[in-house]
């Protein structure tokens, strides 16, 4: 028998599930039960935990046990695994981390490079904590910054903190979240809104995805300490019917909370009610816009609202003051309410404040999701965490921003990344999407890639970003494919500066961003495409051979 | 609270009621701003973002949305504003498939004012791909036809139908450059008024004759 007490997690985040993490767990729970091991061996599903490349991961609680990380974790493993906490068992090497560049292999969770440089403070719970099980989140700490919040404070002195905390908005635009507060706070009348911004529609970023499936309540936990702040007393949590784990998961947490008087008309008898309501987006990506979000809650169409126009903080939800902060940002009040916005305000950089957090996709060794201090250098996070360029190719560029924002080269590596210097590189923050290329990237189909996102994506109610995306798309639909010609650079120039000024929101602002920082930093790309004839990263078909073969996105325009 | 508010537009001092929009003003003192979304009798939307004005010191604004200031100064032509409205209008004309010679609407045709107002070069508009494929005619009203490819999508039809006939027998369908005006066939509650019709800035609503 087992003298000592193991807990064992299996990450059930959706790319561990799609890796058949669901087998993987019946086979432990069926193994421990064929050897009567149920007493020894305690078994849980947790969220993502980020490693989303090496999965699906078993780990044994780093907190209460050895940490042993196993990856890509098969169902033939299981009975390995269990062994190896039998008398006399030995770790289960072959599933052991390992360091790409030496093959040593690193058995700890918290020794493997990926984990070390994290700082985890959004994803604090996730892949420690069941998603289904508050008491998981409670034995955490989770819900005393409600207490907290409810019983010692007003909603003055919370919105002071959130301000203190200097924490901006996570959804991209990065507007201070307490100055938000404020302003819904201030806005007249009793009926205010508070909403969660769930719509994340970038290719290629998961993090908000990740956070709702893995540790939901912190999300609930923020949303409710805002309503008390601002005072209102419905919240809406918009997230993407596309994402059926997230609300699965959501639901659960919500009918929890509400059940241990968290959520409903008098919380922890404070007298204070607030309740939470799931809407679900129908994949939009523009619905991510605050004033579309809105009208899609309303029931009409997303189109965002031109400027000026009065604030959503004042003139929101059916015409009522409403607070619209996305997943992340909620995600860090509770730890600012409890730990306070000095320790918060004591990462990041002078102007952001906290972490950031990525999807890190694409040519890269470790993918997944990660969370590191603002200001964190470029370079740290490809190389470090991420574990840099696979099959010694060498890197070319990063996209961070998702589709709006820009293509950053390596000579801008050691850039520290936060709000401002993104910007100033011609990118942005964007939700967070950071996807990683190599030189087998050709960066004028990069550019066309997201140019083909954003024009199919676009409201269609102004005519810049209507029309002119997919004339920026069909420019570049035309280098890529041998028809580019000598005058395209300026007329993409042209049109990415008349579409970025004049569109009506942010997705228009904001879409020839690809194009912009590709001709910025990789113009002789283009100029090969348009004035020889050639793809110099052998990826454009028709320029690579004149052989007829089967073009990689054969099929693409009718989706 | 004061009536009236002076201001100066192309270093022209001009005073009109409180409240007026930038664009108002200028056309009520005979000066042209290019638009097509916007219509005196409906809300502006700020959509079509052709009436882009330069206010102050260089701050760029859509002056259909944009109440008039006392003491504000506006410039509606600068190298700014050149700069970003042309390729819009560039971009709207590769994108209308028509000739104006057979087009009812032409000479009344609100596109046409904004071409000759910009003197528009058809060797720029050359540069930009013309679309391959033309939309179908939408016929399925009794009483007028639609054509999407000379649809600008300024939306004052719904509007109209919206806010003026109260029926709100129209709506956008669709994204992205595949965005048109549905009318909704036999199942329409349309009521014949064309209002909207009328309304139409370019030739893409036009009456049958029954």
């Amino acid at each position: 028998m087992i003298k000592k007490q193991y807990s064992l997690t299996v990450c059930q985040g959706t790319g561990c599930i799609s890796g058949g993490a669901e087998d993987i767990f019946s086979s432990l729970e069926d193994e421990i039960d064929r050897l009567n091991l149920g007493e020894g061996i305690r078994i849980k599903r947790t969220g993502c935990h980020g490693f989303c490349q090496r999965g699906p991961l078993v780990v044994v609680d780093p907190e209460t046990s050895s940490g042993l990380f196993y990856s890509k974790v098969a169902p033939g493993d299981v009975s390995d695994i269990i062994q190896s906490f039998l008398p006399g068992g030995k770790p289960v090497e072959r599933l052991f981390y390992r360091d790409p560049a030496s093959s040593k292999p690193i058995p700890n969770y918290h020794d493997i490079p990926f984990y070390r440089k994290q700082e985890r403070i959004v994803l604090r719970n996730c892949g420690h904590i069941d998603p289904e099980d508050i008491d998981d989140y409670l034995a955490t700490g989770g819900y005393q910054a409600l207490r907290k919040a409810l019983f010692e404070m007003t909603p003055e002195q919370i919105i002071a903190e959130v301000k203190q905390s200097g924490l901006r908005g996570l959804g991209g635009a990065g507007f201070p979240a307490g100055r938000k507060w404020e302003a819904t706070f201030r806005a007249g009348g009793n009926e205010k809104y508070v909403i969660c911004n769930a719509d994340e529609g970038d290719p290629g970023a998961f993090q908000d995805r990740s956070v709702l499936e893995a540790d939901p309540h912190s999300v609930l936990e923020g949303m409710v300490i805002a309503g008390y702040a601002v005072g209102a007393r419905r919240g809406f949590i918009y997230v993407r019917a596309e994402y059926p784990l997230a609300v699965k998961r959501l639901r659960i947490a919500i009918t929890q909370a509400r059940d241990k008087g968290f959520l409903g008309r008098d919380i922890l008898g404070s007298g204070f009610g607030f309740d939470i309501e799931i809407f679900r987006g129908a994949g939009a990506f523009v619905c991510g816009e605050s004033t579309a979000l809105v009208l899609s809650i309303e029931g009409k169409r997303g189109m965002p609202k031109p400027l000026p126009r009065p604030r959503t903080a004042e003139v929101g939800l059916w015409g009522k003051p409403t607070l619209l902060n996305n997943v992340k940002t909620f995600a860090n009040i509770p730890l600012i309410i409890v730990r306070g916005s000095e320790w918060f305000a004591s990462r990041g950089t002078e102007t952001s404040k906290g972490t950031a957090i990525f999807s890190l996709t694409g040519k890269v060794a470790n993918c997944g999701l990660i969370e590191v201090p603002m200001g964190t250098r470029l370079r740290e996070i490809i190389f470090d965490i991420g574990g840099g360029v696979p099959g010694g190719k060498a890197f070319k560029a990063v996209q961070t921003g998702g589709p709006s924002g820009g293509c950053i080269p390596a000579s801008l590596l050691d850039m520290p990344v936060d709000f401002d210097s993104l910007t100033a590189a011609g990118s942005m923050m964007g939700s967070g999407g950071m996807v990683v290329m190599d030189e087998d990237t050709c960066m004028v189909d990069v550019a066309r890639y997201f140019l083909d996102f954003t024009q199919r994506e676009s409201c269609g109610q102004c005519i810049p970003c209507r029309v002119g995306t997919k004339q920026m798309f069909s420019v570049l639909d035309d280098i890529t494919t041998g028809q580019g010609r000598p005058e395209d650079i300026d007329l993409l120039l042209e049109l990415g500066e008349s579409v970025a000024g004049t569109s009506l929101c942010a997705l228009g602002q904001t879409a020839p961003n690809p194009v912009l920082t590709t001709i910025r930093y990789f113009r002789d790309e283009y100029e090969a495409h348009i004035h020889e004839k050639r793809c110099p990263a052998g990826v454009c078909q028709a320029l690579v051979s004149k052989t007829p073969s089967l073009s990689k996105r054969e099929g693409e325009g009718d989706k | 609270m004061m009536d009236k508010v002076s201001f100066t537009i192309d270093g022209l001092e001009v005073v009109v009621d409180n409240g007026t929009s930038v664009l108002e003003a200028a056309l009520r003192n005979n000066i042209y701003i290019p638009h097509l979304c916007y219509h005196p009798d409906l809300e502006a939307r700020g959509a079509c973002r052709l009436c882009i004005v330069e206010i102050g010191g260089g701050e760029l604004v859509t002056s259909c949305r944009m109440p008039v200031e006392s003491g504000m100064v506006v410039k509606t032509k600068s190298p700014k504003i050149e700069k970003i409205i042309r390729p819009v209008v560039e971009l709207l004309i590769a994108d209308h498939h028509a000739s104006c010679a057979s087009c009812p609407s032409s000479s009344h045709c609100e596109l046409q004012k904004l071409m000759a107002h910009l003197r528009i070069d058809r060797r720029r508009v050359r540069r930009l791909r013309l679309p391959k494929v033309k939309a179908p005619l939408d016929t399925t009203n009794p009483c007028f036809d639609y054509d999407p490819n000379k649809c600008v999508l300024c939306g004052i039809c719904l509007q109209t139908c919206e806010s003026i006939h109260r029926v709100s027998a129209l709506y956008y369908v669709g994204r992205g450059y595949t965005t048109r005006i549905a009318f909704y066939g036999d199942k329409s509650r349309c009521e014949s008024c064309r209002e909207c019709v009328t309304r139409c800035p370019v030739g893409a609503l036009i009456s049958r004759k029954t």
